[in-house]
């Protein structure tokens, strides 16, 4: 866990120094030192005021949304995982990413311009209906008090395809927006601001206090909602919660950045191969990887055509599954989901 | 310890398929009862509304006379431990995490687990034999393993109640009475109540001493082995014909299925056959022919005597001598008439002593009258003569005519027209 602390650190310095303009990592330390209180301005070495302006109105807030928005997609995927005890979910299993996208694209094509607290049309729509679609599958799958999970997941997969054909629709009839569609959609946190940060991390980190007061209750249920219930888990209050915080942590992701993808498949399985299921160590270290992860390949994204920039969800993809892969065969022995003996 | 289980009127649909219908009994604190009854019969589904995994559509479950539907979910964790037929283990939890799991309901939701609940892991997996598993991934183990080592947690788990749900399932029969005896054990030295829906009656009456029979999701027949496993019982919940005996090595309560006649094989053997003697090795000679449909009479056996017992089951006539005794006139002269009324006669694999060696004095006289005669199993004799002077009464038969078969299976050949039989 210590590893993952020093990881996420040294990403979030390696972004700060690389970029369009490259600034020291001495000349980094100087400036953030400088924003702190009490700090005595330090006058040996000349810091230029562009760079200080490209550092903390840029890159800084850049890297802590990645951060969070890493971090909220790597736990919710490991919540949805669990919660589902299937490999193949993601924090987009059950629709909440392409009722998002609907709202998005509406809100582009439609032009609202809309702005409450600061905030434009298209990431108010994004989360709201993500939120939505979230609701209508969760009465969908109910059946009466109970929330059976393989019904909720076929409801979502089923809301994720109707929603989908809905988004293409739209996206044929979008004429000179559809580049702002496209891009949306392959997820950036390019124009990071302040107020960004200042909305998703606090959110971000209540989110997953919420989730991750149930690790116990989550290792339970992966041996099977009956048994988690004999063993005096009170299965589908669980679920509610749990659903619910996932739910809110990847609306509130995708509406900052669009969709990117694979952070939240992956990195979870790659911290289950490493250190096993147990979900109390689990999705702290998801967050931090997912955080790491997605700071690095943001900072990729930025570097690799500057000045232009490419979407941060082709970079994940790109370099996440053949290190994936590369896991997957050095592992031969892969049991921790359904695998077998 | 030990929990008084009280169920009431329960009710269960599903559907409109009622599973439980006004399902009442009582299972005293300390009571190891085995849940019995056909598939479908509602074992499953009435332990599982006990484990509260299902709700009842009417009725009352008390544990200790509190409702269980009023207990909080740890509450009720504290109280009954579950042992399902299979728990999913796709996951690479060690065995100690999946025993300390039994932990649960004791732990508060910041509270990490301590000493004692370490110490409490450490004794559950040694009372189940499972420490040296300790750290194996729980889906490395095979089956008989992993049930042992979610009784492990069941134990962790503290219960004055234990509900097991045919937990032998899946297992060996070697795991079967390992795992069963576990039970018993916590049962005996915990007072712990067990309840246990299982498959296999021959199993259940070794570890349990309760029996509660359920038939389409009522309770049939409830109380000790004898009152509930019985022909009668086994037959209307089951809907098979079956029997019931103690068995000849420790005197429990066994059961066996029985195949009645088989009534397309009626006509395949038109023939009236009459079998000497009984015991163990001539069982094979009489199940053949009842099935083939053979009208079958039997003599002379003693009462105790399994071919007696098999006479008495499918209502054959027989001739029966005392025990210890050798035949009388009576017994005699009726042997000889039933001979006669046969088809032909057959000398299965019986023993020989100086107390039925004068049977054969009759066999002889219908010998001469020109009856057939079938001896099974020549080459065998030796091991079957306590009189010494079987080998040279049976040969002299065969000069006198008998027919020697080897097997049942010849046998078989010779009664069915197909098989082409022998007329002399």
């Amino acid at each position: 866990m210590g590893g993952l602390v020093l990881l996420i650190i040294m990403t979030m310095i390696g972004a700060m120094v690389f970029g369009a303009v490259l600034i020291g990592w001495r000349n980094v330390f100087i400036i953030l030192s400088d924003t702190l209180p009490f700090a005595s301005p330090s006058a040996a070495i000349e810091i230029s005021p562009t760079h200080e302006d490209i550092l903390l109105q840029i890159r800084l807030p850049r890297v802590l949304l990645a951060a969070a928005v890493g971090s909220s997609l790597a736990v919710s995927g490991a919540v949805f995982q669990g919660l589902f005890r299937n490999p193949m979910a993601d924090p987009f299993v059950i629709g909440i990413s392409s009722g998002a996208a609907l709202g998005a694209v509406f809100a582009m094509l439609s032009g609202f311009s809309l702005a409450v607290g600061g905030f434009g049309a298209v990431p108010l729509f994004a989360f709201g209906g993500g939120i939505g679609t979230i609701l209508v599958v969760y009465n969908m799958a109910r059946v009466g008090q109970a929330v059976p999970v393989m019904t909720l997941l076929l409801a979502g997969i089923a809301a994720s395809a109707f929603l989908s054909a809905l988004v293409s629709l739209l996206t044929y009839f979008a004429g000179e927006r559809l580049h702002m569609v496209v891009f949306w959609m392959m997820g950036g946190l390019g124009g990071a601001t302040w107020q960004q940060v200042q909305v998703m991390v606090p959110y971000a980190l209540s989110g997953y206090i919420c989730v991750s007061l149930f690790s116990r209750e989550l290792n339970a249920m992966l041996l099977g909602e009956e048994t988690a219930s004999h063993l005096g888990v009170n299965t589908e209050r669980v679920k509610k919660i749990l659903l619910v915080g996932a739910s809110l942590l990847v609306a509130a992701a995708v509406s900052t950045s669009g969709i990117i993808g694979f952070v939240g498949l992956v990195v979870p399985h790659f911290v289950r191969l490493v250190a096993g299921p147990d979900h109390r160590f689990l999705l702290p270290a998801s967050a931090l990887l997912g955080g790491a992860l997605l700071i690095a390949t943001d900072t990729l994204a930025r570097v690799v055509i500057a000045p232009s920039e490419l979407p941060v969800g082709i970079i994940t993809s790109l370099i996440g599954a053949p290190i994936f892969v590369y896991l997957l065969k050095k592992r031969k022995q892969l049991r921790y989901f359904g695998g077998g003996g | 310890m030990g929990l008084n289980i009280e169920v009431h009127g329960l009710k269960l649909t599903y559907g409109a398929q009622p599973v439980l219908e006004d399902t009442t009994f009582t299972v005293e604190r300390g009571d190891s009862v085995a849940l019995l009854g056909a598939n479908g019969a509602g074992k499953s589904t009435l332990l599982r509304c006990i484990s509260r995994i299902l709700k009842p559509t009417a009725g009352h479950i008390l544990l200790d006379d509190q409702e269980i539907a009023r207990l909080d979910s740890k509450e009720a964790a504290r109280m009954m431990a579950v042992v399902p037929q299979e728990t999913a283990a796709d996951f690479d939890f060690s065995v100690e995490d999946i025993v300390m799991m039994g932990r649960f309901p004791y732990l508060k939701r910041f509270q990490k687990e301590d000493q004692n609940d370490r110490e409490i892991v450490r004794r559950s997996m040694e009372m189940t034999g499972v420490t040296h598993l300790a750290d194996r991934s729980i889906a490395t183990l095979s089956g008989g393993e992993k049930q042992r080592v979610i009784m492990a947690r069941a134990v962790c788990q503290q219960p004055q109640a234990l509900l097991l749900d045919e937990p032998t399932a899946n297992l060996d029969i070697g795991y079967q009475s390992m795992l069963l005896e576990l039970a018993a054990r916590l049962n005996r030295e915990q007072k712990v109540t067990v309840i246990a829906a299982i498959h296999d009656i021959n199993l259940a009456v070794h570890h349990f001493n309760r029996f509660i029979l359920l038939a389409g999701g009522r309770v049939m027949a409830a109380g000790r082995a004898e009152e509930v496993i019985t022909p009668e019982n086994i037959q209307k919940s089951y809907g098979v014909p079956a029997s019931t005996y103690r068995h000849p090595l420790h005197g429990v309560l066994q059961v066996s299925v029985v195949r009645g006649r088989n009534p397309d094989e009626k006509n395949n053997c038109g023939s009236e056959v009459h079998v000497i003697g009984g015991g163990e090795e001539a069982m094979p000679v009489f199940e053949m022919l009842n099935q083939s449909g053979c009208g079958l009479t039997v003599g002379p056996v003693s009462a105790q005597d399994s071919g007696c017992r098999f006479a008495h089951f499918h209502s054959l006539p027989v001739i029966i001598v005392p025990p210890f005794t050798s035949m009388n006139g009576a017994h005699r002269k009726e042997h000889l008439e039933q001979m006669r009324n046969a088809d032909l006669v057959v000398v299965p694999p019986i023993p020989f002593g100086e107390g039925n060696l004068p049977i054969f004095d009759e066999v002889r006289v219908i010998l001469k009258e020109g009856k057939p005669v079938y001896i099974i199993d020549l080459d065998g004799v030796e091991k079957r003569d306590y009189s010494g002077k079987a080998r040279s009464l049976l040969e002299q038969m065969i000069q006198e005519g008998a027919v020697v078969l080897k097997s049942v299976e010849d046998l078989k050949a010779v009664i069915t027209p197909g098989g082409g039989e022998q007329n002399e």
